[in-house]
């Protein structure tokens, strides 16, 4: 076990970990290379900045939005995202371990606040996922992945909190430690290939999709020409 | 997947594993990255690929030998791809050098700072150059591709021949000054390898190899883009490929027989192994091959023949660079995963560059229909992901990205955790070593050693003058010049008679009928013995007796002289048995500055601080 657990926490930790910020980095240069190939082939060159700009900011602080659509459902996502992001950056024991590695670390929650989100995580995951399954309209647009990423999410939380706050056998600890540093490692790998990389091409999306709008230059000409009209207006 | 996109995507993956490395290497050092030691500076990244990867881009200046100066036209489809070969060639010697090099940043100081001295001064002068010229010979192919360049074009393409023959004298100097530069390790390089010939060996062998290497690449790029190879031309090379190795193997062996070596090769040693299998792979297989017209025009015979030319040259320059060394220098070494990966890495590179310029330029006289340059061609679906690909080129771009990617990750997670911090070597305490007062020696870093007056010793041994006395010593299959190889008094028995200084002007000058008797054979037993001459050699009522005219070592001496008395007089008397203790006479102070357990271990009387020269009398003499 103990060797286990020396392995997840070393080399495999330094893989995933590496896979998900380099597979971010490399999403994001293929996005932005086909966004200027797009750019490239437009015809209409005119990108309406300001309004691509204000609607990236209203995603990523989506405050006006939550009240007109779905608000029990947007806010219960907002939270969850919080403590997604949160507790494990600003965990004390993460911290030190990133001390250990790097040499230098940031502030910190306090245990008490950091047990709150824990378990308000935990509990927002789980509401989340009965959403998805609840709701008739949910279910239509849901993937396999979408009913799994919130259980997956909150596997960590849970092992994570049995860790830090039962007086559980040393035993249960090393296990609850292992299925805690593995399920994280998990989450790392398929970050930058599932949903999940919306974290660094959500900012993007809009921009993304009124390039996508665009026709590369004399393409009706084109289509006019296939289809054995040539001149007719299109 | 095709073959071109299985191929890209290993190479891809090469390229990205080989980036970790690097990363690891010029952030904390060639230590943390490479097995190489102080005694073993010279690894693979020599070895293969600056040794290899210069005599791989012989291709360049044979073909265009052939082609610009031979006038046989029929081998023009050849003649890009030799001269991009070997451009991209010199450039991943650049860059291994660059990762090899301790202070690669100091790389320029070779353009100011001129040692015209030193072998290696000509080599990277030459790897310059040739670099450049290779780089003017090459680029009116890209610049053909855009209207926009057509008059430098045109400029270079009237400097074509001269570029052309420039090219081949700085890579026949090139070739050749690399073997040179072994020249200067006669004690370190095997007898089998070592010889004054070294330098036309490596150009007879470049040639020989710079064929094989074109048709090698011939072939394998036809077998990636699935085009019929130019198999006549192979043939021709094969065939001249013949000639060149025979006369490699009968300049080898004629100098090896000259030399008397020839034996060494069926001695059973390892070397003589490496040898014989160095021979075979890289000659005598070959040539038994390409001499059959039938072999020689079949596509399997190319295969083997070339890839056995490359593949033994390529272990000839390792054998050279360093291979051989070990037994010699004692010490052992193999390189880490991390040396190979980064070798394996700029290879992938470059061929990657390779494949991309075939693509994109007119390196071919047809460039290869590679879907993935189709605009037409339909979009890529993976069934593993579930996901669309795009068009083919975007594809492309995906899978080599995921491949590089995962690599880059994979070699971050294989860097050992512990090596990764590493604080370079230990200061060791050389206080104003230059004229400094008492030093303390301690070579092998372990805590002991001698404490040692390099004043006194530069003063008495002439000053400026003296440094190159004990620093330069170069005494052969030398690691480290002991105190013992000046001093050998302390540990050998030494002439006490002096018969040059007798017979010497300057010295006694005495006349040799004075000591040997003119009837007799002048040897030791004819002689006088010293008392005849000097009546007070040895004092009333002395101890020694003088038997034989060797004055024993000055450590047995002591030992022989001393020991015995004291022993006796210890047991005698009980109040005084500490007489006999080692430390009575090894008790030893370091100089101040030495750290407190450093002076704490030499205090103590195991004497392993004293190192015993293995020399038998016999050597000495």
């Amino acid at each position: 076990m103990d060797a286990f657990l020396e392995f997840a926490t070393g080399p495999l930790f330094r893989l995933t970990f590496a896979i998900m910020i380099l597979g971010l980095v490399r999403i994001l240069v293929l996005d932005l290379i086909g966004m200027f190939e797009a750019y490239r082939r437009a015809g209409d060159k005119t990108i309406p900045w300001k309004l691509t700009l204000s609607r990236t900011l209203e995603w990523v602080f989506p405050v006006k939005r939550v009240i007109s659509h779905r608000p029990v459902y947007s806010v219960i996502a907002i939270l969850f995202h919080i403590g997604l992001l949160v507790t494990p950056i600003f965990l004390f024991a993460h911290v030190q371990l990133w001390r250990d590695g790097l040499g230098f670390g940031w502030w910190t929650l306090s245990p008490g606040l950091a047990d709150t989100l824990t378990l308000a995580t935990i509990a927002l995951g789980v509401l989340l996922f009965l959403g998805r399954v609840g709701s008739r309209d949910a279910r239509s647009l849901s993937r396999k992945q979408d009913y799994l990423w919130p259980l997956v999410l909150i596997v960590p939380f849970i092992t994570g909190y049995v860790c830090a706050n039962l007086g559980v056998s040393p035993a249960l600890y090393r296990l609850s430690m292992l299925v805690h540093v593995l399920s994280g490692e998990l989450i790392f790998v398929l970050i930058p290939f599932t949903k999940i990389a919306h974290c660094v091409l959500m900012p993007l999306s809009q921009l993304v999709s009124t390039l996508a709008w665009k026709f590369p230059a004399r393409v009706d000409e084109d289509v006019c020409t296939t289809l054995n009209k040539e001149g007719a207006p299109v | 997947m095709n073959r071109v996109h299985v191929v890209k995507a290993i190479l891809w993956a090469l390229v990205g594993l080989s980036l970790a490395v690097a990363i690891n290497r010029f952030a904390f050092g060639l230590g943390a990255t490479t097995n190489l030691t102080d005694a073993t500076p010279w690894g693979l990244w020599i070895g293969f690929d600056v040794m290899a990867g210069v005599a791989l881009a012989a291709g360049g200046f044979v073909i265009t030998a052939i082609f610009y100066v031979m006038r046989r036209k029929e081998f023009h489809p050849m003649v890009r791809p030799a001269v991009l070969t070997a451009f991209l060639g010199y450039v991943a010697v650049v860059f291994s050098l660059m990762v090899d090099l301790g202070l690669p940043w100091n790389i320029w100081h070779m353009i100011i700072f001129w040692n015209p001295h030193s072998p290696l001064f000509e080599v990277g002068w030459c790897v310059m150059l040739y670099t450049s010229v290779l780089l003017l010979e090459f680029s009116p192919v890209p610049l053909e591709s855009s209207s926009r360049y057509a008059k430098i074009r045109d400029f270079l393409m009237k400097f074509r021949f001269p570029l052309v023959l420039l090219g081949i004298m700085l890579s026949t100097l090139h070739q050749s000054s690399l073997g040179s530069l072994f020249l200067i390790m006669p004690f370190k390089l095997h007898p089998l390898w070592y010889t004054p010939l070294l330098p036309i060996l490596f150009f007879i062998s470049a040639v020989g190899l710079g064929l094989m290497m074109v048709s090698l690449e011939n072939l394998v790029s036809s077998w990636i883009y699935k085009r019929p190879p130019e198999t006549h031309l192979v043939a021709k090379l094969g065939k001249a490929a013949v000639w060149v190795l025979s006369i490699f193997l009968i300049v080898r062996f004629v100098d090896l027989a000259i030399t008397g070596k020839l034996a060494l090769m069926v001695e059973g040693t390892w070397e003589g192994f490496l040898f014989i299998a160095e021979i075979l792979i890289m000659a005598v297989i070959p040539i038994l091959l390409f001499a059959v017209p039938k072999t020689r025009n079949s596509l399997a015979g190319q295969w083997t023949g070339s890839f056995l030319v490359v593949f033994g040259a390529i272990f000839n320059r390792v054998n050279v660079g360093g291979l051989t060394m070990l037994s010699t220098s004692g010490d052992s070494y193999f390189p880490s995963w991390m040396e190979l990966s980064i070798s394996l890495g700029i290879v992938s590179f470059m061929v990657l560059v390779f494949l991309f310029a075939i693509e994109k330029f007119n390196i071919w006289e047809n460039r290869p229909t590679e879907e993935e340059s189709d605009p037409h061609a339909s979009p890529h679906f993976s069934r593993a992901g579930e996901v669309w690909l795009g068009a083919p080129a975007v594809a492309g771009r995906t899978r080599y990205s995921f491949a590089f990617v995962v690599a880059l990750a994979i070699g971050f997670a294989l860097i050992p955790g512990k090596k990764i911090r590493s604080g370079g070597v230990a200061d060791v305490p050389t206080v104003a070593a230059r004229g400094g007062d008492t030093l303390f020696v301690d070579g092998n870093r372990d805590g002991y050693g001698v404490a040692f007056k390099h004043q006194f010793h530069e003063d008495t041994l002439g000053r400026e003058q003296s440094c190159v006395l004990c620093h330069h010593m170069n005494m052969p299959q030398d690691k480290n010049s002991g105190c013992f190889h000046c001093h050998r008094q302390m540990y050998v028995a030494a002439d006490a008679f002096r018969h040059e200084w007798h017979g010497s002007p300057s010295g006694a000058n005495v006349a040799c009928s004075e000591c040997h008797a003119d009837n007799m054979n002048r040897t030791a037993t004819s002689a006088k013995t010293c008392e005849s001459c000097h009546t007070d050699l040895v004092v009333p009522g002395a101890t020694v007796t003088v038997e034989q005219y060797l004055a024993p070592a000055y450590t047995d001496a002591m030992h022989a002289m001393c020991i015995g008395c004291h022993r006796e007089v210890a047991a005698e008397k009980p109040e005084k048995e500490a007489i006999v203790l080692c430390a009575n006479c090894h008790s030893s102070a370091g100089p101040e500055y030495l750290r407190a357990d450093v002076l704490e271990r030499l205090k103590r009387t195991e004497f392993n601080h004293v190192v015993l020269p293995g020399l038998s009398l016999e050597q000495v003499e």
